[in-house]
């Protein structure tokens, strides 16, 4: 075999592949609601895609078996109300960048016929994902975005049931208004947020929750998102020296923000995250050293089992998986996907007015879920207020719940360095 | 904004400087040497910043230990890059320029898709090193240790690359990038140099993997981070210029470090780039560009 004739075998090869993956599903005769699932699976943020997948078959494992946990869709085998149908994913990579999120949604919906969509962690993509979904009228369950603005536009078809940026800054500024309560010195804040509709609408919430509760804003300061470099950006940080350093960023840049930190001698009094980055086990893997005492929101926690025994058993499935925890943002992906499997088997049917309108009247117990959510239903704007959002701080190589008081297991260190 | 801060912003846009002018050098020889621009120059990055991690797990060496064993190893790779894909799309009569910058463009996209499949994306960093996490203060500036160590290292490299001009085989180089087809009648094997040339520009480039990979976050797509930089030095201080890397990384890092300090941080890149715009306005080879 000469160059040309390798070149021209290795070329042949993903045609064999494509036929053979078109005949698989027309051979199966059973029952199936397909459903699309949008993540970066290349790009600097596919770490993250790689775990949504390993949460959303965990997910699928859940709802086409059968399993004696206390969740929608687990105990029947399949969507009891469409004959027993599984749950089949098709995924697309949408490299974290809008426009390739667009093109791929309208994708699994034309060519896919995909029922509902699922995605997308950048909120910027979840943005562009959400108006097409609409334009066709299929339902888009927003797993993990966390932009407040993504529900302003008054979608129909957009789901959110985890909290949003406002509700976990709330909670945060709760906590801050509770610690000085207790005495403690919070007088000013430092804002360090990355670049897309993420970085800049959590500080929005942030500058205004700052402003209303009277916390002075001591370094305000967006930066460029996978910097070769934040020497500066900490510097000026540094020189500020806020009483609570509360970073918007996502992996990438949390790990280089501590590392720099760290070169410049710059301890922060306190950390407070709005997770993303800061809730991701490698950020810890490679700097937890010098994270000991940070705070982060987050949507899920762990110490959760020790009252609803099942959520161990979800975790040891993903951990199978994944040789990873459930995290903030896996655990909402894969009850994300419980949550929409949920409606379609409400709704008895694939179409999406039907899907959306069986999601619209969601309404169960936050117990029925593996998140500290108080209940799971829908307003107008497609949100799920009652959310509740907790937040852990980084004790002892793990994280603890230490705040809201009703659900902590541990009281907060602060300041966080002593 | 103290005088101390500032002199600290400055520092530490130096050190960069020093760093990124050693990731561009290599791009500014190879596209000297022949013309061609390595469009997977930051790939090349990025496979030695991960045969450093991989090594110092295997061999629980320093990575400064392990740092001759990588650039060893990057001379190979250089040099396979250009006998396997390079060579052949040298050959082509027609619109070379566009088929040289799809082979290495192409070759780019392989590798990242490669260690993505190899290595996963998760972001991977050196734990522990004699110098990470190390920071010399002086008087309240602080120096951190692995980049004055970068720092250091590129100073070196560009004292050695200069001592390699002088030599036989510096002339070669020279002699070959000036009449590739007079270089062939006095007997000088015009595949082995640019071979060899490779081998050089991937060696210097994984020579500043071996630092990055002490103090920075290791994945499959770092090497754009620090590729886009690249190009820019190489363009700024002007293609095929060895010395006007260092001039141009230099400043790269001082611009961006400056740009970060007087706009919002998210314009850094527009004043590199302003400032590249500019020198192409009054020198649009770049600053030390010959042509």
């Amino acid at each position: 075999m000469n160059r040309r004739e390798l070149l021209l075998a290795a070329s042949a090869l993903p045609l064999v592949g494509l036929t053979g993956a078109a005949s698989r599903a027309f051979a199966q005769g059973a029952p199936e609601v397909v459903i699309g699932v949008l993540y970066a699976m290349s790009g600097p943020s596919a770490q993250v895609g790689i775990d949504a997948r390993h949460a959303f078959e965990t997910a699928a494992e859940i709802i086409n078996g059968s399993f004696d946990f206390d969740m929608p869709t687990a105990k029947a085998p399949g969507l009891a109300g469409l004959g027993g149908a599984k749950v089949r994913l098709v995924y697309a990579d949408h490299q974290a960048d809008p426009q390739k999120g667009r093109a791929e949604a309208e994708r699994l919906i034309t060519q896919d016929k995909v029922a509902a969509l699922i995605g997308c962690y950048q909120s910027a993509v979840s943005s562009t994902v959400s108006a097409v979904a609409e334009r066709y009228g299929v339902p888009f369950l927003c797993a993990d975005s966390s932009s407040p603005s993504l529900q302003r536009k008054k979608l129909k078809y957009f789901f959110r049931p985890a909290a949003q940026d406002e509700m976990f800054s709330a909670a945060m500024f709760d906590f801050f208004d509770t610690q000085k309560k207790k005495g403690k010195k919070i007088d000013s804040v430092g804002l360090f947020y990355e670049d897309t509709i993420f970085g800049v609408d959590s500080s929005n919430v942030q500058r205004k929750l700052a402003n209303d509760r009277g916390y002075k804003i001591a370094a305000d300061i967006k930066y460029k998102s996978n910097s070769p470099s934040l020497s500066a950006e900490v510097q000026q940080l540094k020189s500020a020296d806020p009483d609570v350093l509360m970073p918007s960023t996502y992996t990438t840049d949390a790990i280089l923000l501590v590392k720099t930190m760290a070169e410049l001698g710059y301890k922060p009094k306190n950390l407070v995250a709005q997770a993303s980055g800061f809730s991701e086990q490698v950020t810890y893997d490679a700097v937890g050293d010098k994270l000991v005492g940070a705070i982060s929101r987050a949507s899920f926690s762990l110490d959760l089992a020790a009252r609803r025994p099942f959520i161990g058993k979800v975790n040891e499935m993903y951990k199978a998986r994944s040789s990873r925890d459930l995290n903030d943002n896996s655990s909402r992906e894969l009850m994300g996907l419980i949550i929409l499997a949920d409606a379609i088997d409400r709704a008895k049917a694939t179409d999406g007015a039907k899907i959306r309108d069986a999601l619209a009247a969601t309404d169960f117990p936050g117990t029925r879920t593996i998140m500290p959510w108080s209940r799971v239903h829908f307003n107008e704007e497609g949100q799920n207020p009652d959310a509740s959002p907790v937040l852990l701080q980084y004790v002892g190589g793990k994280f603890v719940t230490i705040f809201p008081d009703d659900v902590a297991i541990a009281a907060p260190i602060w300041p966080m360095n002593g | 904004m103290t005088a101390q801060a500032l002199i600290q912003v400055l520092a530490s846009g130096l050190l960069m400087g020093l760093i990124y002018a050693l990731i561009a050098v290599g791009l500014s020889l190879i596209f000297g040497l022949m013309d061609v621009v390595n469009f997977a120059h930051g790939e090349f990055l990025m496979i030695a910043m991960y045969a450093t991690f991989g090594l110092v797990l295997w061999t629980t060496l320093d990575p400064i230990v392990v740092a001759p064993l990588v650039v060893g190893l990057m001379f190979c790779v250089g040099a396979f890059v250009y006998v396997a894909v390079v060579r052949y799309a040298m050959r082509t009569k027609a619109n070379a320029g566009m088929v040289q910058i799809f082979s290495t463009f192409g070759l780019a996209i392989l590798i990242q898709g490669a260690a993505q499949y190899f290595f996963t994306p998760d972001y991977r960093s050196i734990k522990t090193s004699w110098l990470g996490g190390h920071t010399l203060d002086l008087a309240g500036i602080f120096l951190p240790w692995p980049q004055i160590y970068g720092g250091l290292i590129s100073i070196a490299a560009f004292a050695a690359l200069s001592l390699i001009s002088r030599t036989d085989f510096g002339k070669a180089l020279e002699a070959t990038r000036e009449d590739q087809g007079a270089v062939a009648l006095v007997g000088i094997d015009r595949n082995k140099v640019f071979a060899i040339g490779w081998g050089l520009g991937a060696a210097l480039v994984g020579l500043a993997g071996t630092v990055l990979a002490i103090f920075y976050y290791i994945h499959p797509q770092v090497g754009a981070t620090f590729g886009t930089i690249a190009y820019v030095t190489v363009a700024l201080g002007g293609f095929g210029s060895v010395f006007g890397a260092l001039v141009a990384g230099i400043i790269v890092g001082l611009v961006e470090a400056i740009t970060a300090l007087i706009l919002p941080p998210t314009m850094k890149a527009v004043g590199i780039f302003a400032l590249y715009l500019a020198v192409v306005f009054f020198r649009p080879s770049g600053l030390f560009g010959k042509l």
